[in-house]
């Protein structure tokens, strides 16, 4: 039963790709102001989950909702609109553009309004916003970069900003500490932690040591199906994690 | 916090203003302000070279736009213009309508024109969003060809007598090569501004990105709308000023050759940039004037040349300021590096190379 408390609630979510079923009758809930941890080995069907959830894909069967509303049918800008911002496990930045301007174009002017016309340099309390949107992914003195120029954990970093410029209720992370250095890693964790307590948090993390310590609870995913959950001491402990991980089947 | 934002209160506005890019329209726009006092007969490059030039350079400009800021490639353009002078005969001539009337009503309907494309064609992408654009323009020419009560088929709308508002007498060809000059500028005032608008950047980062955009929450497909549909009312502003250089309108200007014409102007003038497309303009009017003078194989030449921007121009012609900075940069880099390492071998020789690196 959907409330206003639940942020994310998928029911009996199936998606097929012609013949493969990438996701596999999966029901889960997140709570307002929950990190929750996917993981789960490559194929596992967590990034098409994260899709299903931003509405990149429409389901095969399943519904889902956010904080008590269905949102089955809604499209991808319906939901950001709705409060959903995401990131991508590839960075999709705007690469002729700005550090700066990429942000900017992730402060919205949203719906095509009289307004969107203005010139985009004469809003200064907007240009205020992005430079401290930087400052929170220490990017602050790249700005004036083109993004094509930056490196592969700037624009990670970028994304980040991007992310956390319409000021979400939910937050999506797909892998954001892809190709991030460990001083970088420990960087990303001091932030996530560091999010308002409202934001609710969904993360995908290859990384164990970032996936467990930031989460409150994680979803262990595996062949399209969500095999456990639990809190991350649990999953720790957890036998069949270590199998999947380590490639088990001899046990 | 950020420098840009201190570096932009800072600078003085006009300093902002002055670019290489903005030097070189400056140059071109005196230019063209004074071709008519130069020029040793009027009455054949007033209308043959600069309007032409004009016309052409303003609906290819709209391709460019769209192309650069958008990342579609419209075939519709010449169509658009051609809706728009189709639109002014029909009612300056055909219903006796007044002129200025006319003109309102047949920008709105270029532009109108864009956004039905648009509903139709900016789900897609590349290729297809060019052939659909290609085949639409296909169907307004077969329709133009024979729907006899409105566009008169094949013998067209005319004559569409140049306005004469009084004050302004378009029937005096430097009055009228100024008043296409002033559509010109506007014209491309309108895509330089909007480039620099939030709906301006917005764009740009749907060409980039679009599932990205859409993850933001804006409408991708109601932007590219948009877009299409300003890009039909500045054809249409081409279209008008086609209409009263020829004083008639016929299916020929909505032919797959006209087409195809707008298509070789932005390329030679180059793609990518949006004043560009006077100077690719301005050589395509040359070549359709004085090129029958040297060869009858004239098309021929024109697609020599065509060929041989894309070669060795690819950005096109406007390339070519670029490309000759390049050259010269390499040099001195060149010459630069070649001096460093002279240094570095004289470090080396006096020992003090390996120290030098320590340091570092």
């Amino acid at each position: 039963m959907p409330t206003q408390d639940i942020a994310i609630s998928l029911t009996d979510v199936d998606k097929r790709f012609g013949g493969l079923r990438a996701v596999k009758n999966v029901s889960m809930e997140v709570r307002a102001g929950e990190r929750v941890s996917m993981i789960g080995t490559n194929g596992a069907g967590k990034s098409t989950l994260f899709n299903l959830i931003a509405g990149v894909f429409p389901v095969t069967a399943g519904s889902v909702s956010m904080f008590g509303s269905v949102v089955t049918k809604q499209n991808t800008a319906k939901r950001a609109r709705n409060g959903l911002a995401r990131t991508f496990q590839t960075s999709r930045l705007f690469e002729q553009l700005t550090a700066e301007e990429n942000v900017f174009i992730a402060l919205g002017g949203r719906g095509l309004g009289v307004r969107s016309i203005l010139p985009a340099r004469r809003i200064p309390a907007k240009w205020h916003r992005v430079a401290e949107l930087l400052e929170t992914v220490g990017l602050v003195s790249e700005g004036t970069r083109r993004v094509a120029d930056l490196s592969h954990g700037e624009q990670r970093q970028l994304e980040l900003a991007m992310a956390l410029a319409a000021d979400p209720k939910i937050l999506m992370l797909d892998e954001p500490a892809a190709g991030f250095s460990p001083a970088e890693r420990q960087q990303l964790v001091a932030m996530l932690t560091a999010l308002p307590a409202d934001i609710t948090l969904l993360l995908i993390e290859h990384d164990m040591d970032i996936a467990l310590q930031v989460a409150d609870r994680v979803i262990v995913m595996h062949d399209g199906s969500k095999i456990l959950e639990g809190t991350p001491d649990e999953i720790r402990a957890s036998q069949v994690v270590r199998e999947i991980y380590l490639g088990g089947g001899h046990a | 916090m950020s420098t840009s934002i201190s570096s932009t209160s800072t600078t003085p506005r006009w300093k902002a203003w002055v670019s290489a890019q903005n030097i070189v329209v400056a140059v071109v726009l005196v230019l063209a302000i004074i071709f008519p006092l130069v020029v040793d007969r009027p009455r054949f490059w007033l209308p043959n070279i600069g309007v032409r030039t004009l016309w052409m350079g303003t609906i290819a400009m709209s391709l460019v736009f769209l192309n650069k800021y958008v990342g579609l490639l419209s075939l519709a353009q010449m169509t658009f213009a051609g809706i728009c002078s189709y639109g002014i005969g029909y009612f300056s001539v055909t219903m006796g309508w007044p002129i200025i009337p006319s003109i309102v009503l047949s920008l709105g309907i270029g532009s109108f024109a864009g956004w039905l494309t648009a509903l139709i064609a900016v789900r897609t992408k590349a290729i297809y969003f060019m052939m659909i654009t290609l085949a639409l323009a296909q169907v307004f020419y077969s329709w133009a060809s024979q729907a006899i009560e409105v566009t008169n088929a094949r013998r067209g709308i005319a004559p569409i007598p140049r306005p004469d508002f009084g004050f302004i007498n378009l029937n005096d060809i430097t009055t009228f090569y100024y008043f296409a000059l002033v559509l010109a500028v506007i014209a491309y005032v309108i895509f330089r501004y909007t480039a620099t608008s939030q709906f301006g950047l917005a764009i740009q980062g749907i060409k980039d990105s679009p599932e990205r955009m859409s993850a933001l929450g804006y409408n991708v497909n109601r932007y590219r709308t948009a877009a299409l549909t300003l890009a039909a009312f500045v054809a249409s502003i081409g279209g008008v000023i086609l209409v009263f250089d020829r004083n008639q309108v016929d299916p020929s200007f909505v032919s797959l050759d006209s087409t195809l014409n707008i298509l070789v102007v932005a390329v030679v003038g180059g793609i990518g940039s949006l004043g560009g497309v006077f100077i690719g303009g301005l050589v395509f009017a040359l070549l359709q004037n004085f090129a029958q003078d040297f060869t009858d194989r004239y098309m021929t030449l024109t697609g020599l040349v065509f060929i041989g921007v894309l070669l060795f121009f690819p950005a096109g012609l406007v390339g070519l300021g670029p490309m000759i900075r390049r050259l010269f940069s390499k040099r001195a880099k060149a010459s630069a590096s070649s001096e460093s390492s002279e240094t570095l071998d004289a470090e080396r020789r006096a020992g003090t190379h390996n120290k030098k690196g320590q340091h570092k």
